[in-house]
């Protein structure tokens, strides 16, 4: 089966990305360097291009209730035009995918998941809607999304006339109409910094992507958004959450609220005993990768890495890992097995960046 | 299109290879470095480490990559540029100048095995 591609695709091999298959679509990688796309985003603004996500509607009378009925974290307390990041869970508490759901109205809701869980999170969410006054629409097709991210963000939107003086807060939302195309502005992103993500039709997508690099907006592959995500250390689907483990398995208990009267996953996450903590670790020399395995000092194996990379920032090698929960970690120091050596790992309780976002 | 010097010889594993009586210079070509992108990380053996043909010698990491290196030839690791490790960025700035290991050549047979510039120039092209 051939790759899908997005109305960008065109745009992104004239720039000579490199291209390769994630999640189905054909999606750039990097144009230039991880490195520089990386410091585009912590100091200047870049551009992503992410239309490979999910979008989902849903409308009518119980759309807030059914959206906190199927999320763990709270969406029916979220005032207005607001965003809700959450986890989606079975009843067990494992995870399905994790989702920013937007409260575009009092009956309207719009989900964004990940592209490779488009299938799994409709045909789970769609078959939840007994009980509720609900209409469910998968409209991931229909839509492009650019995310854009980095400090100068809202000074280009602006200079673009997408943004007005009006106040727009962190994890909001505003639909607007820009020379009568429409589209949804939200302040959300994955790496840490200010930034919008504007979910737009395919036609005003190829302008809007012209229009930001005539600002000398850098256009930003998929390999410096996961840089800039696991610096500032937000969770990726696939690697700390997955089908076998749930939010408590990896420093997500504060998506989780008990408080809610019921949601999907609630009786078994109020019993659960987690498996794993989630560690963030900096290497002084080696780079951690996925899968390698975390040893304690006697050499005994006591985790694995889920995430890791060499940080643009810190120039240090940095790393995500679930560490077997019985483990002390004040009293454990951590290492790293790469290709049988062994290299003494850091701790960190902080994200290893603290991005600028509002 | 990647620089590709004609005195050099090279592999299809995108090693350029520099004889010098029985002593063979061994570094990553240039359109190997342009595909790994900005490398990060290199580890390189230990002296009078003895490997066979092909047999992995080092690592070289880009900031989302390891990618193993073999020795192209058969020998006695004599140098290691130590360098590198401390500043693997040469290996994207000059890579014909970031020599990796020089190698005693143990059996010159395997020399007349390495690829010529031409040669190597339609692997890197196959893999565009």
């Amino acid at each position: 089966m051939s790759n899908l591609t997005t109305s960008l695709h065109a745009k992104h091999l004239e720039l000579k990305a490199k291209m390769a298959p994630f999640a189905g679509f054909e999606m750039p990688i990097q144009y230039t360097s991880v490195k520089e796309e990386v410091i585009a985003v912590r100091e200047n603004v870049g551009v992503f291009d992410v239309s490979h996500m999910g979008e989902f509607f849903v409308e009518g009378p119980d759309a807030h209730k059914f959206v906190d009925h199927i999320m763990t974290n709270d969406f029916s307390g979220a005032g207005a035009l607001k965003a809700v990041y959450s986890p989606l869970c079975r009843d067990n508490g494992t995870v399905i995918d994790d989702l920013i759901a937007y409260k575009l109205g009092d009956e309207r809701v719009l989900i964004c998941v990940n592209a490779a869980n488009i299938e799994k999170d409709w045909n789970w969410i769609s078959s939840k809607t007994e009980g509720f006054n609900v209409s469910l629409k998968n409209d991931s097709d229909n839509w492009s999304l650019l995310a854009v991210q980095g400090p100068k963000t809202e000074e280009v939107l602006r200079s673009l006339e997408l943004l007005d003086s009006d106040e727009f807060p962190y994890y909001s939302i505003k639909e607007t109409n820009l020379n009568s195309e429409h589209i949804i502005l939200a302040r959300t992103g994955y790496t840490g910094e200010d930034g919008f993500e504007i979910f737009c039709n395919h036609e005003f997508v190829e302008q809007l992507w012209d229009r930001l690099l005539e600002k000398n907006v850098t256009p930003c592959g998929l390999a410096a958004r996961d840089v800039l995500r696991l610096e500032v250390c937000y969770p990726l689907y696939g690697h700390e959450i997955h089908d076998e483990v749930t939010p408590l398995d990896s420093a997500l208990k504060w998506t989780v609220k008990m408080s809610k009267q019921n949601f999907i996953g609630k009786a078994a996450l109020e019993n659960y005993s987690p498996k794993f903590k989630l560690a963030k670790i900096i290497l002084d020399k080696g780079i951690p990768r996925e899968g390698y395995v975390v040893e304690n000092e006697a050499g005994e194996a006591i985790g694995h890495v889920t995430s890791g990379t060499m940080s643009v920032v810190l120039g240090k090698g940095i790393a995500l890992a679930h560490i077997n929960h019985a483990i002390d970690l004040k009293q454990t120091k951590l290492f790293v097995n790469i290709r049988n050596r062994k290299y003494e790992a850091e701790r960190t309780t902080k994200a290893f960046v603290s991005g600028g976002h509002k | 299109m990647a620089n590709t010097p004609e005195e050099l010889k090279y592999t299809k594993e995108h090693e350029w290879i520099k004889v010098d009586g029985d002593i063979a210079t061994v570094g990553i070509t240039d359109f190997a470095q342009e595909s790994l992108g900005d490398i990060v990380f290199v580890e390189l053996p230990e002296i009078d480490t003895d490997l066979d043909k092909e047999s992995p010698f080092g690592v070289v990491e880009s900031i989302k990559s390891v990618s193993d290196l073999y020795t192209p030839l058969s020998g006695t690791i004599v140098e290691a540029n130590q360098e590198l490790v401390d500043q693997p960025e040469l290996c994207n700035q000059a890579p014909y100048d970031s020599w990796m290991i020089k190698i005693k050549i143990k059996n010159t047979d395997e020399l007349s095995e390495l690829l010529d510039a031409p040669a190597y120039l339609e692997v890197c092209a196959n893999q565009e």
